[in-house]
């Protein structure tokens, strides 16, 4: 079954996620429900927005381009401790290297306030994190779905 | 109401009719004095001339002893032209005396009997006079009994001067004293007066000043305790505001690890359920049950937390019936799965949210709905009056001089006991079991919540299998 979908998938160039997620549960469901349509490697994760940054900027320990290679899309969560969501944002948009990558925000918040302020700073979706794996799942599906098949990406 | 009058302000009206009272006896009386004064002044003056009378009385008379003396010794007939005079003098003076003393009869006794003397004497001297005339001189007319008789009534007539002189003297005397007593008196009474009223009127000033004290300290009393009041209305308000953030906060965080046990429960079951052996698959399936319900129990809670905030932006004037029109038709399957018979009356409009009415009226409906009775046809009744006084009084949140809608949802559902009237809107609270009937029991503490936050009241009434009624307070909108 996997190996087919690995298979078909492989005609197109998969794409390269970046995960900025501070909890260790929400970062392993992330992971779970994104290996049922990605390779493993394609999925990569960053516990704050300092490592995200350090990560974008390539600075160590980020600086082995092979083990992490530019994203292509990032995933951010809001509340992280260190440098939030929101700082992260604000920073990858303000870079002339990093504004072109987009940035959905994947957070437990609903509120209208975070939702404005968000999409006002430049990111391109606003996702809240869903109850059940199963529609985690059908997120993660329909995200890797999305920037890799029906959008063109700067790359 | 009069015994709760300050007495400070009844002494100064007791003390202000007595002033007054004072000042009008006061005013008599001076008024009375002077015209004792009057009287005594006229008394005096009166005296004062009948002695002046007397004396000039007294003085013709002896003018006249003295003309004729000079008339006898010379035959001068200019003296007897002075004689006559002083005849016509005393005459006239002696009318006067009497018209002087008409109100004093001993002096009238005095005055008539002088009369009578000096007529004797006028006879004595006319006597004298003719003889006189007839033989140019006196000699062998006066004798030694003549002369006698003539010093004798000249001294009668002196006596009885002194008389009526001493008489009038003693008058004057006292009727001076009197009107001194009177004169004396007047000072004294207006000086007495005046210590009473300035007395009075220092007791007045000082019960006034007390009473303005006392009042000023009440009044500064009672803004203090309108300062304290208004300082807990706004503790109680942030206490409020507190406790609604706590649980918005609370049952959001509370959603965090839920979520995330459902997710792994799901993994679980998806990944491993074939591995699980003997009742693991049954527990993991309660573990998802259990989730389940406690999300619904939480966004409950949420739900709760968020109903009533009184958000202006939001509160308008509602057309009940169109809202819950609306609301009926989303329901329309249910309705017609249950073959419910709902019926609207005339319905008000009410202020407050849309959302937030539709949300109550949906939860009685939904309420009806479920517990009606098992082979009867639910029928619903949404129907509104205006509230009578007596309703009103009953609850003590309502305004007793305000009007107010009277919204009543009358089911013929299996209703409940009425101890449990009040029990149904605590959140949470259920009367049955889950198996029974569905629910987390929270929509009627969300109901009673908007409908308070509204100023009004929602309240049940019911017996067990005889169908339930909620009645609803409302109000009444100017807009």
């Amino acid at each position: 079954m996997f190996v087919i979908q690995y298979m078909l998938m492989s005609f197109e160039k998969p794409i390269h996620i970046l995960v900025a997620e501070d909890d260790e549960d929400d970062k392993l469901l992330i992971l779970k429900a994104f290996e049922r349509t990605l390779p493993k490697e394609k999925v990569t994760c960053v516990e704050d927005g300092e490592a995200l940054l350090k990560y974008l900027k390539r600075t160590a320990p980020y600086d082995d381009v092979e083990k992490y290679p530019k994203p292509d899309i990032i995933l951010l969560d809001l509340n992280m401790p260190r440098k939030d969501g929101r700082e992260a944002l604000a920073e990858i948009k303000s870079n002339e290297d990093l504004r072109s990558i987009p940035v959905i925000i994947f957070t437990t918040s609903n509120s209208v306030d975070d939702i404005q302020a968000t999409y006002k700073m430049g990111s391109s979706s606003f996702i809240t994190k869903p109850g059940s794996f199963e529609e985690l799942v059908k997120v993660t599906e329909e995200i890797e779905n999305y920037w890799s098949k029906t959008v063109k990406l700067p790359g | 109401m009069k015994n709760e009058q300050n007495p400070s302000i009844r002494q100064v009206k007791i003390y202000s009719i007595v002033t007054l009272i004072l000042i009008i006896l006061g005013s008599g009386l001076s008024y009375w004095t002077a015209g004792r004064i009057e009287f005594y002044s006229d008394a005096v003056m009166h005296t004062t001339e009948v002695l002046q009378r007397t004396d000039q009385l007294y003085s013709s008379i002896l003018e006249r002893e003295t003309n004729i003396r000079g008339y006898g010794l010379t035959g001068n007939e200019e003296f007897l032209t002075n004689y006559h005079q002083s005849n016509v003098d005393a005459e006239l003076l002696l009318s006067q005396l009497q018209a002087l003393t008409m109100d004093n009869a001993q002096q009238q006794n005095n005055i008539e009997e002088l009369r009578g003397l000096i007529n004797t004497r006028v006879r004595t001297f006319d006597a004298t006079i003719e003889y006189m005339k007839e033989h140019r001189n006196l000699i062998g007319f006066i004798d030694p009994i003549k002369i006698n008789n003539a010093l004798g009534g000249y001294r009668m007539i002196k006596q009885l001067v002194l008389e009526i002189n001493e008489i009038e003297n003693k008058l004057f005397k006292e009727r001076n004293q009197s009107l001194f007593n009177n004169i004396n008196a007047l000072p004294f009474i207006v000086g007495l007066i005046s210590i009473f009223s300035i007395t009075i009127g220092l007791v007045t000033f000082f019960s006034i000043y007390q009473y303005n004290k006392t009042q000023q300290v009440a009044s500064k009393e009672i803004t203090l305790y309108q300062e304290k009041l208004r300082d807990q209305i706004k503790l109680l308000d942030d206490s409020n505001k507190e406790l609604e953030s706590f649980a918005y906060v609370a049952s959001h965080d509370l959603q965090e690890p839920l979520r995330k046990i459902t997710a792994f429960s799901d993994l679980l079951n998806e990944q491993y359920k074939d591995k699980l052996e003997g009742d693991g698959d049954l527990y993991l399936s309660r573990i998802t049950a259990a989730a389940v319900r406690m999300r619904l129990l939480i966004t409950d809670l949420l739900d709760y937390s968020r109903a009533g905030r009184i958000d202006d932006e939001k509160i308008k004037s509602v057309k009940l019936y169109k809202v819950i029109s609306e609301m009926l038709e989303d329901f329309e399957i249910a309705i017609k799965d249950k073959s419910a018979n709902i019926t609207l009356g005339k319905l008000p409009k009410v202020r407050g949210s849309g959302t937030e009415y539709r949300q109550v009226f949906q939860n009685l409906i939904s309420n009806s709905l479920k517990f009606s009775k098992p082979g009867v046809n639910p029928e619903i009744s949404i129907t509104s009056e205006k509230a009578s006084q007596e309703l009103i009084g009953k609850h003590s949140s309502l305004n007793i001089n305000g009007n107010y809608h009277w919204i009543k949802v009358s089911d013929n559902g299996i209703g409940f006991e009425k101890q449990h009237a009040d029990r149904i809107f605590s959140i949470f609270q259920r009367l049955h079991g889950k198996k029974e009937y569905e629910g987390t029991g929270i929509g009627l503490s969300i109901s009673r919540k908007i409908i308070e936050k509204n100023g009004g009241v929602i309240f049940a009434e019911s017996s067990l299998g005889k169908g339930s009624t909620f009645n609803i307070i409302l109000p009444f909108t100017n807009t």
